[in-house]
C-alpha cells in the first residue's frame, strides 16, 4: 500500500469511527430506554471482549475463564459500596485492582501453558473463582448476590449513566489500542507469530504473558464494575463459564484479527439476545446454533469476511489499473 | 483424629476416584487420539444420567431396571457421539483447536437446553439397585455398598482399557495415532474411521458414567460443568491422553476432595487446584504427560 492510499484509508477509518462516535452519543434521544440499557449491556460486554481478544488475536492464547475477573470486577465494586460504604470511584478502582491481582496470581500459573492447555487453566481457575463465591454464603452472599448497589447521585439516571458507560468504554478502547499498538503490544503480537523466535530474541515470554493476562483481567474488572452499579446487583452467574464462552463467541463472531471484530460480535449477541429472549427462555441452543454457523460458514467472522473481500477487490482494482 | 475415621475418609476418597476415573478417561481417550478436547463430555454425563433415570422409571424392574437403564443410557450417548464426530468433528479436523473447542462448546450449550426442556430443572435421583443397597461394615463404619459397585465398575474399567489399548491390534493403531497420526495413515489405516469410534467409545463412556451417579441423588443441571472442571484437574494433573495419568490423577483428586472436605467442605475444591499448581510448576504437561506445543 503507497503512502497516497495509506492516508486514505487512515481518513476513511478516522470517518467511520467519528460517525460511529457521533450516532451513539445522539443514541438515547432516538431510541427507548429498554433499547438504551441493551446499549449498555453491549458496550460493557464489548469492554469484556476486548479484554479476551487482547490475549486471544494479538496473543494466540484462549482464555476460557475472563468472566471471572469481570465478576471480580464486579463483586469488589458491589461489596465495597454496600458494606463499608466506600466512595464510587474509589470501589471502581478496586474493581480493577482486584481482578488485576488475582490475575497476578492465577495468571503466574497460566501462562506456563499454550494452547488448549491454557484453555483448561483458565476455565478451571475461572471456576474456581465463581466456586469459592457460590459459596461463601456469609461473605459475598452465595447464591443470592448483593442488590441495591447505586451510582451517585448525578449518574443515577440511564441517559447520564450511559454516557458515563460510554466514556469509560471510548477510554478503554482507546488505551487498548496504544498497549496493542505500543512496543510491548508487539512483542506480544511476535509471540503469537512465533514464540521460539521471540524467546531466542531474549525476550521472557512468560514475563510478558502474565503482564498480557493482568492487564486483561483489569480491563474484564473494569467492565465488571461498572455494570454493576448500572444494574443495580450482583451475582453469581456472573462468573460462570457460560458468561466466559460469550466474547470467546462475540471474538470469534466478528473477527478476532480485527480490532473492532470482538466489539461488534458482542454487539450483535446482545440485540439478537434481546430479541430472541423476546419469545424463548432457551437462548443457549440459540447461540450455539449460531457459533457452529459462524465456525462452518463464517471463518475469520464478519469482519475478517468484509476485510478478505475487499482485499481481494483491491487485487482486482490494482491488475486493472496495471494494465 | 482416629484411624478409622482416616480410613472411612480414604475408602470414599477411593470411591470418588474411581467415578472420576471412569468420567475422565472418556475424555482423555478421546483427546489422546483425535487431540479434540470435548468440552461436551460432561454434558454427556449429564444427558445420560438424565436417561438413565427416564428408562429406569420407564421400566419399573426392581432389579435389573437400573442395570439396563445404565445400559440404554450408555448406546444411546454412543450414537449421539456418533452423530456428533460424523456432521461436526469431521469437519473440524484441519481447522486450529479454537474452533473445534467451540464446537464443542456450542453442542453444551445445546445440551443444557435440551436437558432443562425434557426434565425441567429437578433434582432427580434413583434408587440404589440390588444387591448395593446397603452398608458394609468396615472397622464398625458404614460404608455404602454402592460405592463397592462403582469401584469395581472403575477397576473394569481400568482392565479394559488398558487391554484394549496395550494388547489389541486396536490398541497398537491408536497408540499409533497418537504418537504419529499420518504415518499410521501412510500405513493404510483408515484414520476418520478409527477416530469416529474412538469417540463414540468416549461418549458411552461418558454416558455410562453419568448412568452409574444418579444413584447418588445427584442428577441435576450443572452436574455437567461440575464433573468436567474436575475431570479437567484431573487430566490436567496426570498428563493429557494418558491412561496411566488420568489413573494416578483421579486418584490424588478423588483422595484430596476427600480430605479436603473433612477440613473446610467449601474449600474442598480449592485444595483440589493447589495440588494442581504444584503439578504444574514441576511438570508443565502432568505427571505422565508428553510436552508439545
Amino acid at each position: 500500500m503507497d503512502q497516497d492510499q495509506k492516508e486514505k484509508s487512515l481518513f476513511r477509518r478516522g470517518g467511520c469511527l467519528a460517525l460511529l462516535i457521533l450516532l451513539s452519543s445522539i443514541a438515547p434521544f432516538v431510541i427507548t430506554e429498554f433499547y438504551l440499557s441493551i446499549l449498555c449491556e453491549a458496550l460493557v460486554m464489548s469492554m469484556l471482549a476486548l479484554s479476551f481478544n487482547f490475549l486471544f488475536g494479538y496473543m494466540g492464547q484462549l482464555s476460557f475463564g475472563q468472566a471471572a475477573f469481570y465478576g471480580l470486577g464486579g463483586y469488589a465494586m458491589a461489596m465495597l459500596m454496600m458494606k463499608v460504604h466506600l466512595n464510587f470511584w474509589l470501589s471502581l478502582v478496586a474493581g480493577i485492582l482486584l481482578p488485576a491481582i488475582i490475575g497476578l496470581v492465577v495468571g503466574y500459573f497460566c501462562v506456563r501453558l499454550r494452547g488448549i492447555y491454557f484453555a483448561i487453566l483458565t476455565l478451571a481457575f475461572g471456576e474456581l473463582i465463581f466456586f469459592i463465591v457460590f459459596k461463601w454464603h456469609n461473605f459475598t452472599g452465595g447464591d443470592d448476590g448483593i442488590q441495591g448497589i447505586f451510582p451517585p447521585e448525578f449518574l443515577r439516571s440511564p441517559i447520564a449513566y450511559y454516557y458515563f458507560i460510554l466514556i469509560v468504554f471510548l477510554l478503554s478502547a482507546y488505551v487498548l489500542w496504544k498497549i496493542i499498538h505500543s512496543p510491548f503490544g508487539q512483542t506480544i503480537v511476535s509471540m503469537r507469530e512465533n514464540s521460539e523466535r521471540t524467546e531466542f530474541l531474549g525476550i521472557n515470554i512468560a514475563r510478558y504473558q502474565l503482564m498480557a493476562f493482568v492487564i486483561a483481567a483489569a480491563f474484564a474488572g473494569l467492565a465488571g464494575a461498572i455494570w454493576v452499579p448500572f444494574y443495580r446487583s450482583v451475582a453469581p452467574s456472573y462468573l460462570t463459564w457460560i458468561k466466559s464462552g460469550e466474547p470467546v463467541m462475540a471474538a470469534i463472531l466478528g473477527g478476532p484479527s480485527l480490532f473492532f471484530g470482538p466489539i461488534l460480535g458482542m454487539f450483535i449477541m446482545t440485540f439478537f439476545h434481546a430479541w430472541v429472549l423476546g419469545f424463548t427462555v432457551y437462548w443457549p441452543v440459540v447461540m450455539g446454533t449460531l457459533i457452529l454457523a459462524v465456525i462452518f460458514f463464517l471463518p475469520g467472522g464478519i469482519l475478517g469476511f468484509i476485510q478478505e473481500k475487499l482485499n481481494q477487490r483491491r487485487e482486482r482494482l490494482n491488475q486493472l489499473t496495471e494494465k | 483424629m482416629s484411624f478409622d475415621v482416616l480410613f472411612n475418609q480414604f475408602m470414599s476418597g477411593i470411591a470418588r476416584a474411581a467415578l472420576l476415573f471412569l468420567v475422565a478417561s472418556g475424555l482423555s481417550l478421546t483427546f489422546g487420539v483425535l487431540r479434540v478436547l470435548n468440552f461436551a463430555h460432561g454434558s454427556l454425563y449429564m444427558l445420560g444420567a438424565f436417561l438413565s433415570y427416564s428408562v429406569w422409571k420407564f421400566l419399573l424392574m426392581p432389579i435389573l431396571g437400573f442395570y439396563i437403564a445404565a445400559i440404554v443410557a450408555a448406546l444411546i450417548m454412543g450414537a449421539l457421539g456418533l452423530l456428533i464426530e460424523f456432521v461436526l468433528l469431521r469437519r473440524l479436523y484441519s481447522r486450529g483447536w479454537p474452533e473445534q473447542l467451540l464446537a464443542t462448546y456450542a453442542i453444551v450449550l445445546m445440551i443444557t437446553d435440551l436437558v432443562k426442556w425434557a426434565w425441567g430443572g429437578k433434582f432427580l435421583s434413583i434408587q440404589r439397585p440390588k444387591p448395593f443397597t446397603g452398608a458394609v461394615f468396615l472397622f464398625d463404619f458404614p460404608f455404602p455398598s454402592y460405592n463397592f459397585f462403582i469401584i469395581g465398575l472403575g477397576l473394569a474399567l481400568v482392565l479394559f482399557l488398558w487391554w484394549l489399548v496395550y494388547k489389541t491390534r486396536l490398541g497398537d493403531i491408536i497408540r499409533a495415532a497418537a504418537s504419529d497420526r499420518e504415518m499410521v495413515a501412510a500405513l493404510g489405516i483408515p484414520i476418520p474411521w478409527l477416530f469416529t469410534w474412538i469417540f463414540v467409545l468416549g461418549s458411552m463412556i461418558g454416558g455410562l458414567s453419568g448412568a452409574v451417579t444418579a444413584p447418588f441423588g445427584s442428577v441435576a443441571l450443572g452436574m455437567d460443568i461440575e464433573i468436567i472442571v474436575e475431570c479437567f484437574a484431573v487430566v490436567v494433573i496426570g498428563g493429557m491422553g494418558s491412561l496411566p495419568g488420568t489413573l494416578l490423577g483421579s486418584l490424588i483428586v478423588g483422595e484430596v476432595y476427600a480430605f479436603g472436605i473433612m477440613f473446610r467442605p467449601e474449600l474442598a475444591l480449592a485444595f483440589i487446584f493447589m495440588v494442581m499448581a504444584v503439578v504444574l510448576i514441576i511438570r508443565p504437561w502432568g505427571i505422565f504427560g508428553r510436552a508439545e506445543r
